[in-house]
């Protein structure tokens, strides 16, 4: 088993268990921060994967944003409303958890479907780029091609994204804002 | 084989010298306090208290290690740790002289800034960990200052991206010298790729780069949770802070992690804004100054150099500077210098554009 292999298996392992963690423990506070582990795995896979563009910037929006703001909100909301949160019905089978179940399974089918059908070696998409040269080399500057990409190909859909982040902004402006009569 | 040896080697050798910048940096901060407040500092422990920290650090490692009893001791322990992790991972990625760095990675300024807000976690952690009112204030408190100061320092690292065009840290360091494969220019109007030196550093190159340094350089204390932005630490209100309950190694751990943190601020600031590890002396006609003091040992001398500056301003400015109220804070973080560096990111852009 070569060296990449290795990591990939091993990495694998511990965003599926982290994962599991999160889900399964009864002590929020604690699957947050075991959230991180999964986020940092997960981050390891996308470097396997040659983006490494995307496993930082998924560091820096979810570590360094969204998990701490979850955190504040954890850390503001006080002990008694957590004991409240963390009361869970021991049952594994019940009416409330009936649409996770639902969106898990639904999912899971998706997912098992695709990896039957496609046929990993042999992608079409990936023969069209190495037939066109344009397909990503392990050493290749993976930051400009992003760059030109969202630039050219991706403008419409790169300014959609940056009007609804200034919508959310101006709402959250708004939202914080002391009303002088109000 | 001897790849991977090569790389422990590595590791070990950044870890030693994380641990004994703040062994004399705790000592180099005691002086400089004492000069600024007209006293004397350690005096008694070896020659001019040199041995005073070492002292202190054996006073830390046979310290009793406390967990209170309501602490959540999973986190309570681990925290220290990943504060410190954090900081030391950042060091993987900063180049020290032409051709030494332990990793030259394409994203490597992305990278440490990534890895530096791992930090922000561990300081939540020990602060709920803890269990204890004063630590979870001086968490919030710490976590609310280095996510907000994370937004004028990412704009004022920007700014530099835009004028190098590349986020390689060893490239960055080489474009500001002799060692340059591009065109320098002094203010944009005198070509100084053979001359170098202080000329071509880039607060130089594009002279709006000094104010995204000072900017950098605020937010950075900020970051590092120093004086005058400790209200996290604040001992009048909140005793110690986030490490209020920590004894013994894991204390040192936490101190350590601040000291680490001022070194490699400083050195990231130097890399982008103070030439990184060219020397700041300039050729003049037939005497080479700049090629005479360029190169390996050269470089990680001057690196050093610079950086030790920089964090000696650090302790001038925690000694001198009294601490921002929290409002203070918040106004000077959004109000002042979000918007400076703005205004720096759309120089940049014409400046790149249009002068170079």
């Amino acid at each position: 088993m070569t060296m990449v292999k290795a990591l990939f298996y091993l990495m694998g392992f511990i965003t599926l268990a982290s994962a599991l963690f999160v889900a399964a423990s009864k002590n929020l506070v604690r699957s947050v921060f075991m959230f991180f582990v999964t986020l940092l795995s997960l981050a390891g896979l996308y470097v396997l994967a040659l983006a490494d563009f995307v496993a930082i910037t998924q560091i820096v929006i979810y570590v360094g944003g969204i998990l701490v703001l979850v955190l504040f909100a954890f850390m503001l909301s006080g002990k008694e409303t957590l004991a409240n949160l963390q009361q869970q019905n021991d049952r594994f089978i019940s009416i409330s958890k009936l649409p996770a179940l639902l969106l898990a399974v639904l999912f899971f089918i998706v997912m098992v479907n695709i990896l039957f059908k496609t046929d990993i070696n042999n992608l079409q998409w990936v023969n069209k780029a190495v037939s066109y040269k344009i397909d990503i080399k392990p050493d290749s500057p993976m930051t400009s091609n992003i760059g030109t990409n969202l630039m050219t190909t991706y403008l419409l859909p790169f300014e959609a994204i940056s009007i609804l982040l200034m919508m959310a902004l101006v709402g959250a402006a708004h939202l914080s804002r002391k009303e002088k009569n109000g | 084989m001897n790849f991977y040896i090569k790389y422990l080697i590595i590791a070990v050798g950044l870890f030693a010298f994380s641990g004994f910048f703040a062994l004399f940096g705790v000592y180099a901060e005691r002086k400089v306090s004492a000069f600024i407040q007209d006293r004397l500092g350690p005096t008694e422990t070896g020659k001019f208290g040199l041995l005073q920290t070492i002292a202190d650090v054996i006073k830390l490692l046979i310290k009793e290690s406390i967990i209170p009893a309501a602490a959540d001791k999973l986190l309570f322990m681990l925290a220290p740790a990943i504060i410190f992790i954090a900081v030391y991972m950042g060091f993987a990625a900063i180049p020290w002289a032409p051709g030494i760095a332990p990793s030259n990675l394409n994203l490597g300024l992305y990278y440490i800034f990534a890895i530096l807000s791992v930090e922000t976690l561990g300081i939540l952690m020990a602060g709920w960990g803890s269990n204890n009112k004063y630590s979870i204030l001086g968490a919030m408190r710490s976590a609310a200052q280095i996510i907000s100061y994370e937004i004028p320092a990412g704009f004022a690292i920007i700014a530099v991206i835009m004028i190098a065009q590349t986020m390689n840290l060893q490239t960055i360091s080489a474009q500001q010298g002799i060692l340059s494969s591009e065109k320098a220019s002094f203010l944009g109007i005198w070509d100084v790729s053979h001359q170098g030196g202080i000329l071509a550093w880039n607060i130089f190159r594009a002279p709006h780069l000094i104010i995204a340094f000072v900017i950098y350089f605020i937010a950075s204390l900020a970051e590092s949770n120093r004086a005058p932005f400790d209200i996290p630490e604040a001992e009048s209100e909140l005793v110690a802070g986030f490490h209020t309950e920590f004894t013994g190694m894991r204390f040192a751990f936490v101190f350590l992690a601040e000291y680490s943190m001022m070194f490699l601020v400083s050195m990231v600031a130097v890399i982008l804004f103070l030439g990184a590890w060219n020397t700041p002396l300039p050729n003049i006609g037939s005497v080479h100054l700049a090629d005479w003091t360029t190169g390996a040992a050269w470089g990680i001398f001057w690196t050093v150099l610079k950086v030790l500056a920089l964090v000696g301003v650090q302790m001038w400015i925690r000694w001198t500077l009294p601490r921002l109220r929290v409002d203070q804070l918040m106004n000077l973080c959004w109000k002042v210098l979000t918007p400076l560096a703005f205004a720096c990111m759309l120089v940049s852009g014409i400046w790149r554009l249009w002068v170079m």
